[in-house]
């Protein structure tokens, strides 16, 4: 049976649940599809327990209200634990697959987040090296600490909730690395200002961290990690690196977990599948180009595609919410002015915009690397494979080495190494690899395909 | 920038590359040209087979069977590392008529001196220990082999570099040199290059490369889409697949057909195809084909209901209405000759292919008759 | 609390806790082993993208330990695909 909606909007994440609430609140019949237990995305993820979450978050409150509001909708409908395989559009109608079900709609509001960018670097395939979202995962979702002894390294804001959720529930974080300087933001500062619950979240946490005795550290990052005799993280090389990212000195910490976060990198598999034009940020990232009502451009007529949130441009929380309750309205075709959240998403964008700017990734990370270092952590491709491929196979795009090296065709499907093979052709006038049509997105079964049902 | 080749290939997919490779060998200056990268267009889209069980005796299965050894000779060659590997072939039957087919087809093979194995029962069963217990009678085919074909293409043209090739990507021809009845070079988005001699090598573009010379060739696009799974413990150890699969490949039906074709590789990885239809550059993925390729593979292999798909691709067979290469002097214009239209089987026949065009080019004798193979073939169905 | 094994050895976890997450309260690290180094690995991207956290479920391989939330009984094994 084929469920349909009139709007399907994927991603139960700030983006997603707002866009479902607006549209459903202007008159439309609602499906939420989303491949988590519960609801909340990344962000709001949390455990069940009210207690626990009440104390794992900032902002919970605004979570927990908007979430009740979506269950409570009765125009709105929800699927969880739905993990979309494949997404087309069939005669006019966007099919959407999960392993149980198919789904099909004229309008789509696509949600689908973001997730921690990776850098590697010898060793970052040691158990105990995660990214710092893994550690946020752990913590929110499953009140668990990652570690005894936490190094939280990277750049951005994020490596503050992190650390400070850690350190606050016992765990002991013996350093929060920041690539950036330490008054990076100074420049940016009257934009900065113009966001005062931003500013008092981030002096939240450092105070909550300085009680904890966390010592922050600036200008310095992991650039290697080792193992004890059982393969488990022992310790981590950390540098002192210019603005450049190359490294000037270096020391070694004792850890058992390293949680590294190089910002976000926006999830657009479904845009590749959906044929959506896809642009390049000034950071290098791809993400779904969307225009002022966070409409899609794509090739398809009779259907409707918008997105918002993170898959759009990695901005924050407060980005999500009025994209997503942007995309909402314009969805659901309602009369509404949006002007209040236009000026919303405005102010949003130009702090995120900031955002990039004080917390800069540089292409010096690429000297960290070693030979052996891997690139493909599915397919175990290093670092001497790679530049064999573009060195002397005439690999002259990622799509090339994908295919010489099996770079990218792992499990992952490229997500955790794709963008880092298009910054390793930086120099050169390549294009950026944008997400490809994948009729598969997430691995199924050749049983679950060979199914009756599936269109 | 190389002003005076010998000769220019368009086309750096395998038979491109092969050809490159053959008359760099012979000590000919090559400059190829291709509007993508190396290997980027059907060559990246094939499993890499190297075959000669799909074959009925002809022309086509000599030039196989050469070009089968000729690739063990590459691999040694250029020092390997493109997972060349004689891993064999086991066709089965499922049918009466497609056992009675299976042993007329060996029979005759076994006269072109194929090792063509008839097998039964536990025999079958010991060489592919998971094939469906319904499944008893097959062929066994040791000569056949399968490498991956993009790195095999790209290790090729770096020992055409060696030998001093050159190779510019991301250039399209955009118009061929003719001066009477003689090529004289190509004009390109990156300038005009000349010589002598142009191999149109340009697989399911090498039509659109004949008209551009005022010529003729009548290569079509015939798609196929093939399913890879997850990497898993090896659970297939030959190419294994439907007798029906070599009716399928000599069939000329422009509608869909299918056939299980399942194979494991080095990578752990399990690729399954095969269909055929013919439907332009229609680069959308039917699901429906799709389901039908998992069904037909779970049918041989039932094990196979719990492995992990990971991806599904299409790719596009450069395809002659004989179903055979056109290899060979264009019969208008004089100094262009085409290395083209090899369908499914361009990997497996592009060392013999790019031998034959070699010889040929050379003045030299070869190892088969060539004739064929030759473009003149075409010519009075495209007379205007 | 719930019970499971991992590798034939009862651990106990919280119930609504994914699989790597009753794991690691259990300090056990390594969910796999690298296909062609044999290298240990574990818990990397925490929210199902990296597919570094598979294990065998229940008999079934490829399960993202991350994803899969722990049940009572269930038999969790280490997966060597080395």
């Amino acid at each position: 049976m084929i469920i349909s909606h009139q709007i399907i909007v994927i991603g139960g994440g700030p983006a997603g649940l707002n866009a479902a609430k607006y549209a459903a609140n202007a008159g439309a019949d609602v499906g939420l599809i989303d491949s988590g237990l519960r609801l909340g995305g990344q962000y709001w993820r949390h455990t069940g327990n009210a207690e626990v979450d009440e104390s794992m978050h900032h902002n919970f409150d605004q979570g927990s209200l908007l979430m009740d509001a979506v269950n409570a909708n009765p125009r709105i409908e929800v699927y969880l634990e739905s993990q979309i395989w494949s997404a087309s559009v069939i005669n006019n109608m966007i099919i959407l697959r999960t392993k149980d079900q198919t789904f099909q709609t004229q309008r789509l509001i696509i949600a689908t987040g973001a997730y921690d960018r990776s850098l590697p670097f010898p060793g970052w395939d040691i158990p105990g090296v995660m990214t710092a979202g893994a550690a946020q995962a752990l913590l929110k979702g499953n009140g668990v600490i990652a570690g005894q002894s936490v190094v939280v390294a990277g750049t951005g804001p994020f490596l503050l909730p992190v650390a400070a959720g850690i350190s606050s529930h016992g765990g002991n974080v013996v350093g929060v690395l920041e690539a950036a300087k330490r008054l990076s933001w100074a420049p940016k500062i009257s934009v900065l200002i113009q966001n005062p619950s931003k500013i008092l979240e981030g002096i939240g946490y450092i105070k909550s961290l300085r009680k904890s005795k966390v010592e922050m550290r600036f200008g310095q990052a992991v650039v290697a990690a080792h193992a004890d005799e059982d393969g488990l993280l022992e310790s981590v090389t950390v540098a002192n690196i210019d603005k450049d990212f190359h490294v000037k000195s270096t020391y070694l910490l004792k850890c058992d977990v390293a949680a590294i976060s190089w910002g976000f990198t926006p999830d657009t598999s479904l845009a590749g599948s959906l044929g959506l034009k896809q642009g390049v940020r000034n950071d290098g990232s791809v993400i779904i180009e969307v225009d002022k009502d966070q409409r899609c451009t794509h090739s398809h007529s009779e259907v409707e595609i918008y997105a918002a949130g993170e898959s759009t441009g990695v901005g924050g929380s407060d980005l999500a919410l009025a994209e997503g309750a942007i995309a909402g309205l314009a969805t659901a075709h309602s009369e509404k002015s949006s002007s209040q959240l236009r000026k919303l998403r405005h102010r949003a964008q130009k702090f995120a915009d900031v955002l990039l700017q004080v917390y800069p990734v540089a292409a010096g990370w690429k000297s960290w690397l070693t030979p052996q270092t891997l690139i493909c952590r599915c397919e175990e491709v290093t670092y001497q494979k790679v530049r064999e491929a573009c060195e002397e196979l005439n690999a002259r795009s990622a799509r090339d080495v994908k295919f010489m090296t099996r770079c990218g065709m792992g499990m992952c499907q490229g997500r955790i190494c794709t963008r880092n093979v298009s910054d390793l052709f930086d120099s050169e006038d390549h294009d950026r690899i944008l997400a490809t049509y994948r009729p598969i997105i997430t691995p199924i079964t050749l049983g679950e395909l060979a199914q009756e049902g599936l269109l | 920038m190389n002003n005076n080749p010998d000769v220019i290939i368009i086309g750096a997919g395998v038979i491109g590359v092969s050809t490159a490779f053959a008359l760099s060998t012979a000590g000919l200056k090559v400059l190829i040209l291709d509007r993508g990268s190396v290997a980027s267009g059907t060559t990246s889209a094939g499993e890499g087979n190297i075959l000669v069980s799909d074959k009925e005796p002809s022309p086509e299965l000599d030039l196989a069977l050469r070009s089968r050894d000729a690739w063990f000779e590459i691999n040694e060659e250029i020092g390997g590392g493109f997972e060349l590997e004689a891993k064999g072939g086991v066709v089965v039957a499922q049918s009466d008529a497609g056992i009675d087919g299976l042993r007329r087809l060996t029979s005759a093979q076994r006269k072109s001196g194929i090792d063509a194995q008839d097998i039964t029962g536990n025999d079958l069963h010991e060489l592919e220990p998971h094939l469906s217990d319904s499944i008893t009678v097959g062929a066994y085919y040791p000569q056949d082999a399968q490498c991956q074909p993009m790195i095999a293409t790209a290790r090729i043209m770096r020992a055409v570099k060696a030998h001093g090739g050159e190779f510019i990507s991301g250039t399209t021809v955009t118009s061929i040199l003719v001066h009477g009845d003689r090529v004289g070079g190509v004009e390109t988005n990156k300038g005009r290059f000349s010589a002598p001699i142009v191999i149109n090598a340009a697989g399911t573009g090498a039509g659109q490369i004949a008209e551009l010379a005022g010529s003729y060739l009548p290569i079509a696009p015939r798609r196929g889409f093939i399913l890879v799974s997850a990497p898993a413990p090896q659970l297939i150890f030959h190419k294994v697949y439907d007798a029906d699969y070599v009716a399928n490949v000599a069939s000329s039906d422009e509608t869909l057909q299918t056939s299980a074709v399942v194979e494991g590789t080095k990578s752990g990885t399990i690729l399954i195809g095969a269909s055929r239809e013919r439907v332009g550059f229609n680069t959308e993925i039917d699901f429906s084909i799709l389901r039908i390729l998992a069904r037909q593979a779970i049918e041989l292999f039932p094990i196979l209901a719990e492995i992990q798909l990971l991806r599904a691709y299409r790719g596009f067979r450069p395809y002659a209405p004989d179903h055979l290469p056109v290899i060979g002097e264009d019969p208008l214009i004089k100094g262009l000759w085409h290395n083209a239209g090899h369908e499914g089987a361009g990997i497996g026949l592009a060392p013999g292919s790019a031998q034959l065009l070699s010889d040929a080019i050379l003045g030299k004798s070869s190892f088969m008759d060539a004739t064929a193979f030759s473009p003149t073939r075409f010519s009075r169905a495209g007379a205007k | 609390m719930i019970s499971f094994t991992f590798n034939g050895v009862e651990l106990k976890g919280q119930s609504g806790q994914s699989v790597s997450a009753a794991l690691l309260v259990n300090k056990e690290r390594i969910n796999r082993y690298a296909r062609f180094s044999g290298a240990p690995r574990g818990l990397f991207c925490g929210i199902g993208v990296c597919f570094d956290c598979m294990l065998i479920i229940n008999g079934q391989p490829n399960l993202r330990g991350c994803l899969t939330e722990i049940q009572p009984g269930m038999i969790v094994e280490v997966q060597n695909d080395h």
